[in-house]
């Protein structure tokens, strides 16, 4: 036997004894997925009247902490009030627990709830990763329970896929003394973009390579997608009928007011500033070095555990673009969902239902500061007793927040827009476009995107 | 064993090669079978938990496998759509070459002068070996974290010590001309790992080349040449051709510190994993992450049989 | 027979440059002064350039214990201090406490001594076979050892996990620990790279002597290479010890989560808990650096042997 026919024996012999082995595997795979058409109801039919005990997996990201202590606490509540449901709590680390859940869910060994990001559900809802809830819906209806931005992302072709658990959105943090010293009203010194220029400016100490106070600096943790929502009323990258909207006048002009701000302080100044805020570590807001900034409205916690006592801080809404175009914000959150294909979706929809009911929702805000999906439980929050002025202060900022607040699930038609409009963005930021011509090339490049995916 | 022995071995070893001209298919058989016997083991683990992952993965190059219900097979159009109308793909492997570019031969040369520095019998030595090789301990979340914060423009150590000596440091992470660099050198810092194989390979040059070295007057210099860097040419070849394969596939640090794999400012450290990272399980994309990784084996395995033919020329068994 | 054969033309180890080892060179004195002083001058140097590059590679990490130490209200603090002014030792306590911090150690011990033994035993098998051993097919094979370096190993990580998930291997620690039975890539190509530089003559003497394969591998090849076995005991250790991705996938239970997991909980949404982040970085670093500190002894005896001064 010389060496060229060993060599192709080999060859053969691989090829031979793969492809049942993968066809195998494929055909496993398919049905294993397509199994997961069974409604939901008469898979619980199965389980559930028996009355036999039933345990599941809840999964979620909180790993330790406050949030920690309320999800325990919570849980251990439920299976207290439920005879025949036990829920157990397991903690999989923050961000990697998607990765994980998609393996789960793909090798069939899902858990029964997962926590999962707002944004995406109508990405797992077409890819079949999450169960449809509309039968549960339709036997009784929480839609209107919250936030309705917050319950159109769990909507996919007008069935519901997930139930919405907690929000966010993003507002000005300011600086109380500061303001105060110069003789400002929060009321009306950040009403407008043109206010709150002039404000920073009057804050503003020390001159160019020197600074001793920074007033504010708009892009400093908040992006230029929401600037360029707040000054479109409200309208994203994507309009509603899901046309792409990146070079509207407006985006154009909000995009230029951002350049105006990156020459005023020097890009210099304001990347010394941005490692800082970006990671969250050191803190200039805190130290006084910066008087507003813009961000999450969860940096309330930070705040809360990291700032000296006597720090002052009060929350403002996004300025206007103009008076009368409104305080439109755009914010983020978490969804409860059930995996396709779980043993026990009527009992973990129960389970679901009980976390996003009105008095746990409140129980949950109330120990982590979390701005909750369900409206009654922020409404509760806000005059809550337990809570100091502080505490109230962020819900009802938070509530009133929400009416302007705009979530932009990731979508369908272009999941992986959002680097090419960073690229021309970051080209205009370099100086190396104009900001009309950087939102023409992004707006371009999206609708060439929008067309790969057809 | 000495010089009688050592002749009697090349007097068997002569009568052995008359000997093997008539058994040759024998002796060569039952080398065979030991060869297998001894390589069993990686071709049962290969057969047993990476075949099908692959071939699974090559075939889902074409198709627009999504990984949960969508599978159908859509011939060259994820190749296609690479080459043609994916404006990140060109951007994306480019900023991976030039991490490749500058990060191999400066991590090899890097590994082999600390260790060359701490090969020596010198008091305190063991502590020194621990120092150098402390950085490469550390990995996760954590590492890349702490270097943010060291890389930070204006209170960053890197930045404070350059300014010690008169420079004013870049802003690194936050201008796209200094992103990369900032990671070849977060690379450099660990730099350890390829130090511990050297110290290793070091260990089995024999003292004595070095002695008779010194007798004719060679000095540190031409030691290392003549001696020191022919000896460790096979782990060079080894270090250069994993460290290839291995920055080709830069994924975490650069997934950490651009916040959730965005790829920084301007794109620039949106290399080609992260490239693929997003597309697979951001867009969705399995089938076209597939395809990717098949474009990026077929360069790799160029480039790694490039360095395969290039190797009798300069390392020496 | 311990002794080492280098080809290549550089040096082949003869009774004469043994013996020239142990008598003395013969010098004139005033020559061996000189060459004192000149010896003394380089240590010098070398010292500071060892103190020098020290200093360097082990500021980060002062950096990461000084912040260790901070309460979270100095961390915020911008500029950021060197040196804590409040030094927190509790920070210390409060981690281990955060999560069952040794248990999730002892865990980790567990997968990475059968990772560690795995990888020693089945690489050098394995990179025998490939250096010393002349089969038809092998260089195919080898180039599919390389091959399996080079695919990411992203687009394999979902259809593998179905793989463990279809033998019923998710949720114990099997999928981590049995790969490593069956050699790596990595581990494979550098021990063969060790095994290559070992003259062939003396695998090939020892056959003519009647030794079988599996002896040579046994009784010569693996005393000879302790280095680069402690190497790949090192590094092996090193990567079971910091593996993340495995753990995360496989593991399904709390109570059998590794320390990098653990780490993972300071980490949430909105808060970070640095000091407790780096508190725990630093200690889960402590059992690598000793094992290290201390594996550096066979480094010595390795050369030993291979330099051949027992012989």
């Amino acid at each position: 036997m010389n060496k060229i026919s060993w060599g192709k024996k080999m060859r053969y012999g691989l090829v031979l004894t793969a492809a049942p082995l993968l066809l195998a595997a494929c055909g496993d795979g398919g049905t294993a997925n397509e199994g997961g058409g069974d409604s939901p109801a008469t898979d619980g039919d199965t389980n559930n009247e028996s009355g036999e005990e039933v345990s599941l997996e809840f999964w979620s990201f909180w790993g330790s902490g406050p949030r920690r202590d309320a999800i325990e606490a919570i849980v251990e509540d439920f299976n207290e009030s439920h005879d025949t449901i036990t829920v157990e709590y397991v903690y999989q680390p923050w961000g990697d627990i998607w990765t994980k859940a998609l393996a789960a869910i793909a090798g069939g060994n899902a858990p029964d709830v997962i926590v999962q990001d707002i944004n995406s559900v109508r990405q797992r809802a077409e890819g079949q990763e999450a169960t449809n809830l509309q039968s549960f819906i339709d036997e009784d209806d929480i839609s209107g329970d919250f936030y309705p931005q917050l319950w159109d992302t769990v909507v996919y072709e007008d069935e519901a896929y997930a139930i919405p658990f907690n929000t966010d959105t993003q507002v000005i943090f300011y600086n109380v003394d500061a303001l105060e010293e110069a003789g400002l009203d929060p009321e009306t010194a950040l009403a407008t973009w043109d206010d709150i220029e002039e404000t920073a400016r009057t804050l503003d100490e020390g001159s160019e390579g020197n600074w001793e106070t920074i007033g504010f600096y708009p892009r400093w943790n908040i992006g230029a997608d929401v600037w360029a929502l707040n000054a479109d009323g409200g309208v994203s990258w994507f309009d509603e009928e899901g046309n792409v909207a990146i070079n509207t006048p407006e985006k154009v002009e909000a995009l230029e007011w951002l350049l105006e701000w990156q020459d005023y302080y020097g890009t210099d100044t304001i990347n010394q500033y941005e490692a800082e805020f970006g990671q969250g570590v050191a803190d200039p807001f805190i130290s006084g070095l910066v008087a507003m900034r813009g961000q999450n409205i969860n940096y309330y916690t930070n705040l809360k555990e990291n700032a000296p006592e006597d720090f002052n801080f009060g929350i403002a809404p996004l300025p206007e673009f103009e008076e009368g175009n409104g305080n439109w914000s755009w914010g983020g959150g978490f969804v409860l969902e059930i995996p396709e294909n779980t043993a026990h979706p009527e009992e973990s929809y129960e389970f679901i239902k009980y976390l996003t009911s009105p008095e746990v929702q409140e129980r949950f805000g109330l120990n982590s500061f979390d701005i909750m999906a369900n409206m009654e439980a922020n409404e509760n929050l806000m005059t809550h007793e337990e809570l100091d002025e502080e505490g109230q202060m962020v819900y009802e900022m938070a509530h009133q927040n929400l009416e302007s607040t705009v979530i932009t699930p990731v979508p369908l038609n272009a999941p992986d827009y959002i680097s090419l409009v960073n690229t021309q963005i970051d080209a205009a930021f370099l100086r190396q476009k104009t900001a009309q011509e950087a939102l023409d090339d992004a707006q371009e490049s999206v609708e060439n995107l929008v067309e790969q995916y057809q | 064993m000495d010089n009688t022995q050592q002749s009697q071995w090349r007097k068997a070893m002569s009568e052995f090669k008359t000997l093997k001209k008539r058994r040759w298919s024998k002796r060569q058989k039952k080398e065979a079978l030991w060869g297998l016997l001894f390589v069993s083991p990686f071709i049962i683990g290969f057969l047993g938990f990476m075949f099908l992952p692959m071939l699974f993965s090559f075939v889902g190059s074409f198709t627009n496998y999504n990984v949960t219900n969508r599978m159908d097979f859509i011939g060259l159009n994820n190749f296609r759509r690479m080459f043609t109308q994916d404006e990140l793909f060109t951007t994306s492997l480019y900023n991976t070459a030039y991490y490749v570019l500058f990060n191999v031969p400066l991590t090899t040369a890097g590994g082999v002068f600390l260790a060359v520095l701490l090969n020596r019998q010198i008091r305190g030595i063991r502590v020194f070996r621990t120092i150098f090789y402390l950085p490469s301990i550390l990995s996760g979340v954590a590492v890349y974290v702490l270097w943010m914060q060291l890389l930070s423009p204006s209170s960053g150590l890197v930045n404070t010590i350059l300014s010690w000596v008169g420079i004013s440091g870049p802003a690194w992470l936050f201008d796209p001309q200094w992103t990369k660099p900032a990671l070849i050198l977060m690379r450099m810092w660990s730099v350890g790992g390829a130090m511990l194989l050297y110290l290793a390979t070091l260990q089995n040059v024999p003292r004595q080349l070095y002695e008779s070295a010194e007798v004719d007057g060679a000095g540190s210099f031409k030691k290392f040449l003549n001696i020191t860097l022919p000896m460790i040419t096979p782990i060079i070849f080894y270090d250069v051709v994993t460290s290839t394969i291995g920055a080709f596939q830069i994924f975490q640090e650069a997934y950490v510190m651009t916040e959730g794999g965005t790829g920084g400012p301007a794109n620039s450290l949106l290399f080609y994993n992260l490239h693929m990272w997003n597309q697979a399980f951001v867009a969705r994309n399995m089938g076209y992450a597939m395809a990717m990784s098949m474009i990026l084996f077929i360069i790799v395995l160029v480039l790694t049989f490039i360095n395969l033919k290039l190797a009798p020329r300069w390392v020496h068994y | 027979m311990e002794r080492l054969f280098w080809k290549g033309g550089i040096y082949i180890a003869t009774s004469d440059v043994l013996a020239g080892d142990k008598a003395q060179p013969k010098v004139k004195r005033e020559h061996f002064k000189s060459q004192k002083r000149q010896q003394l001058i380089g240590k010098i140097i070398v010292y500071i350039v060892l103190i020098l590059v020290s200093v360097i590679l082990l500021a980060p990490l002062w950096w990461m214990v000084s912040t260790s130490l901070k309460p979270m209200e100095e961390i915020v603090r911008f500029p950021p201090t060197f040196i804590p002014e409040t030094i927190q030792f509790e920070n210390y306590a409060q981690t281990v406490q955060a999560f069952p911090f040794f248990k999730y150690m002892r865990n980790t011990l567990f997968i990475t001594v059968f990772v560690v033994l795995g990888n020693i035993l089945s690489n050098s098998f394995i990179a025998y076979g490939f250096a010393k051993i002349d089969f038809p097919g092998k260089n195919v094979l080898f180039a599919l050892v390389l091959a399996t370096m080079m695919v990411p190993g992203f687009v394999t990580m979902i259809p593998q996990y179905i793989l463990f998930t279809r033998i019923g291997w998710v949720g114990t620690y099997l999928p981590l620990i049995v790969p490593s039975f069956f050699g790596s890539a990595f581990n494979i190509f550098l021990l063969r790279q060790f095994y290559m530089s070992i003259n062939n003559e003396l695998t090939e003497a020892a056959q003519i002597d009647g030794a079988n394969h599996l002896y040579i591998w046994s009784r010569l090849m693996i005393p000879l290479t302790k280095p680069a076995l402690i190497t790949v005991g090192i590094m092996s250790f090193n990567g079971a010890w910091n593996d993340f991705l495995g753990p995360l996938l496989y593991i399904t239970r709390e109570d059998m989560y590794t320390l990098q997991i653990g780490l993972q909980s300071f980490q949430n949404q909105s808060t970070t808990q640095w000091n407790y982040l780096m508190a725990g970085a630093t200690l889960v670093m402590i059992p690598t650096v000793l094992l290290f500190f201390f594996a550096q002894k066979y480094f010595i005896q390795g050369m030993d042997l291979t330099g051949g001064t027992k012989g």
